[in-house]
This record gives C-alpha cells, sequence and structure tokens, in this order.
C-alpha cells in the first residue's frame, strides 16, 4: 500500500518504521527539516521511504507526495485541528480510501467518525491498554 | 441573538463591537490573554481566555445555546475546526469562518461550513474596485463555488461597443442579470440593449468561464 503521513514525531516516524518493515511504500510530509531525525535514515537513503518538507495540510505539500496513489493518509502532527484539515482534505478533495487521524480532545471523535475518519487517541489508548493489564492481573 | 465569535484579533474584536452595537448577546473566545484583557476593557464582560478548537472552552462560551458561531482567528484549521465542534457537540444552527487561504474556503464548503468567507476573494474584490485596469469583481461565490456572480466594467474602446447584447455569444452557461450605466440607470437586459461605453454588467457565471466572458466583454478594438 501506498501510506502518507503527516508528521514525523514520535507516533508519525514510529508507524513509518512498522508500516516500512511491513513492505508497504511510505512518504511522510514535516514541515520542519530538522524534525526527522526519528526517521530510519536507511530506510530515507535506500528511497524505500520518501519525506517531503512541506506543510502537509495544504494541497501543494498533498501533491507533491503523491496523494492522489495513496491509499492511506494518517495526520499525526501535534495539533487537532491541523490534523482535522489534513485528514478533511485527503479525504474530501483527494478521496484517499483509508484516512486516519490523531486527537487529544476527545470532543473531536464525533465529529470525525461522522465523517469517515479514523481517530486515534494516544492518551485513551495507553489508559485502556493499562486498564486492561491491570484487570487481567487482578 | 446570543453569538459566540472565536478569535478577538484584528477581525474578531471590532466584529464583536459591531454585532453589539446591532443588539446581538455577544461572547468572544481568544487564546490571548491581552486579546482578552482589551476587550473587557473596550467593551464590558464579554470575552474569555479558552482554545477555540477546546469542546470544554466552546461550552464554557454557552455554544450550546448559540445561534451562531463565527470563526475569525489567524488560523485556518482553528477556524474550521471550531465551527465543527460547535455544529457536531452543540448543534449549533449556523457556523461562519473566514478562511486565509483560497484552497481552504473551498474545502469548508464541502467540510458543511455554512457560510465561509475567503479573505482573498474580499482583497481581489477590492483591489479590482480600486484598479480602473483590471474591471473585474467577484460579488458573490454561488452554488458550492461552481457559479459566481460578477461585475464587469465595460472599457470604451471595447469591441462589445455600439453592439446590442444578443449580438455576443456568452460562454456556455453565462447569464448577464443586470447592466448598469455610468450614470447609474440600469438597463433590461432581456429587452436586448444597446452597449454602451463605461456600462457595468452583472453576470452569473460558471466559475470556470468567467476569465473567457471577461476576456470577451473587455475585449478591445
Amino acid at each position: 500500500m501506498n501510506v502518507i503521513i503527516v508528521g514525523a514525531g514520535n507516533l508519525g516516524s514510529s508507524l513509518a518504521r512498522k508500516l516500512s518493515d511491513l513492505g508497504h511504500r511510505i512518504t511522510i510530509i514535516e514541515k520542519n527539516p530538522k524534525a526527522v531525525s526519528l526517521l530510519p535514515r536507511g530506510r530515507v537513503d535506500s528511497g524505500a521511504m520518501t519525506i517531503v518538507h512541506r506543510d502537509g495540510s495544504t494541497s501543494a505539500g498533498m501533491l507533491e507526495a503523491g496523494i492522489s496513489d495513496a491509499d492511506v493518509f494518517v495526520a499525526a502532527t501535534g495539533k487537532d485541528s491541523l490534523n482535522g484539515l489534513a485528514a478533511q482534505r485527503a479525504k474530501l478533495i483527494y478521496r484517499v480510501e483509508e484516512v486516519m487521524t490523531v486527537v487529544r480532545d476527545e470532543g473531536a471523535r464525533t465529529l470525525y467518525d461522522s465523517l469517515g475518519i479514523s481517530t486515534i487517541n494516544k492518551a485513551s489508548l495507553a489508559s485502556d491498554y493499562f486498564v486492561t493489564m491491570l484487570t487481567e492481573e487482578a | 441573538m446570543y453569538l459566540v465569535i472565536v478569535g478577538g484579533g484584528k477581525v474578531g474584536a471590532p466584529l464583536a463591537s459591531a454585532l453589539i452595537n446591532e443588539g446581538h448577546e455577544v461572547f468572544v473566545l481568544d487564546n490571548d490573554p491581552d486579546v482578552v484583557t482589551d476587550l473587557q476593557r473596550e467593551l464590558g464582560m464579554i470575552a474569555t481566555i479558552g482554545e477555540a478548537t477546546s469542546v470544554r472552552a466552546l461550552q464554557d462560551a454557552g455554544a450550546a445555546r448559540a445561534g451562531a458561531l463565527i470563526a475569525v482567528t489567524n488560523s485556518d484549521e482553528d477556524n474550521l475546526a471550531a465551527c465543527q465542534l460547535a455544529r457536531t457537540n452543540f448543534d449549533v444552527p449556523r457556523t461562519i469562518a473566514i478562511a486565509h487561504s483560497p484552497e481552504n474556503a473551498e474545502l469548508f464548503d464541502l467540510a458543511g461550513v455554512d457560510l465561509v468567507v475567503s479573505a482573498t476573494d474580499l482583497v481581489l474584490a477590492n483591489l479590482a474596485t480600486a484598479l480602473p485596469a483590471h474591471p473585474l469583481i467577484k460579488l458573490m461565490p454561488l452554488a458550492d463555488r461552481t457559479m459566481e456572480l460578477v461585475a464587469i466594467k465595460l472599457p470604451a474602446s471595447g469591441t462589445a461597443i455600439g453592439r446590442t447584447l444578443s449580438e455576443i455569444t456568452l460562454p456556455y452557461g453565462s447569464k448577464i442579470v443586470l447592466m448598469i450605466t455610468s450614470e447609474g440607470h440600469s438597463k433590461d437586459p432581456d429587452s436586448d440593449p444597446l452597449i454602451e461605453a463605461e456600462d457595468q454588467i452583472i453576470a452569473m457565471s460558471p466559475a470556470n468561464s468567467t476569465a473567457e466572458l471577461w476576456e470577451l466583454l473587455t475585449e478591445l478594438r
């Protein structure tokens, strides 16, 4: 699959690495050229992973990343509203099949559910995981 | 009407003041404490510190009883998020947002914002009235921006001058809705009027043929 990830932070970089391990084509859009240190350098050098230094919420950034051939689009910047705008552009304008966005504010989940955009809430996932561990121990 | 304005800066502050003067009950949300202090000094306790995109802050601002939410921060993504959260979480009946980038104006429309004000279009419209060399004014987007209402001023030495309206073949889908002479008199397009120098033409045009319409009407002899 062709996967576009916006944001090379902890989550974006880790996701890029894992999906790349599974053989998917990854393009990361990261505005800040200095913020890509978490990406596996070997993969980038060998061309298995591409980095686009643009604003990933704009059409220009998305087109350069090859949005028209993307199967999956993940908005993983640190700003909820920017993720929301990028995810909606990918879904509504470029009709990407699978669109996911990172959210911090749980209140935004209803909105994205209604738009067919999957949400990832790190805090909620982590706490669910801890609860599961604790319950299993008991 | 109770109105929540998100963003109390250069656009939001005068907007709040104008709407209060029109008799509306207004509340402003802004994340900058200085902006909020200024607003409170100027207009009373009608502003509070909060993030535009926080459901909790919108709730505290009384979004649940708002007749409309107007998002005018400097950040397009925050304006979109505020409108959408107001709609989905608080059933705000009408959402209005400014979009600073033209491609975001299009996206806001698709994403369900009720009224999108495109900052670029506004500037272009004003520029066009100020620059006589560029006499095309986009007055209003229509039908989800597939159409638009435009005003075109005819140059004195244009090829269209001296002909009647029916002698001009307009681009497909375009329609002249009104003609106004330089003295301010109106001419009914249905009566096949004579086209005179300095006439202003108000037309409904498919957005992608406006340029063609403009070239046709302003072509010089």
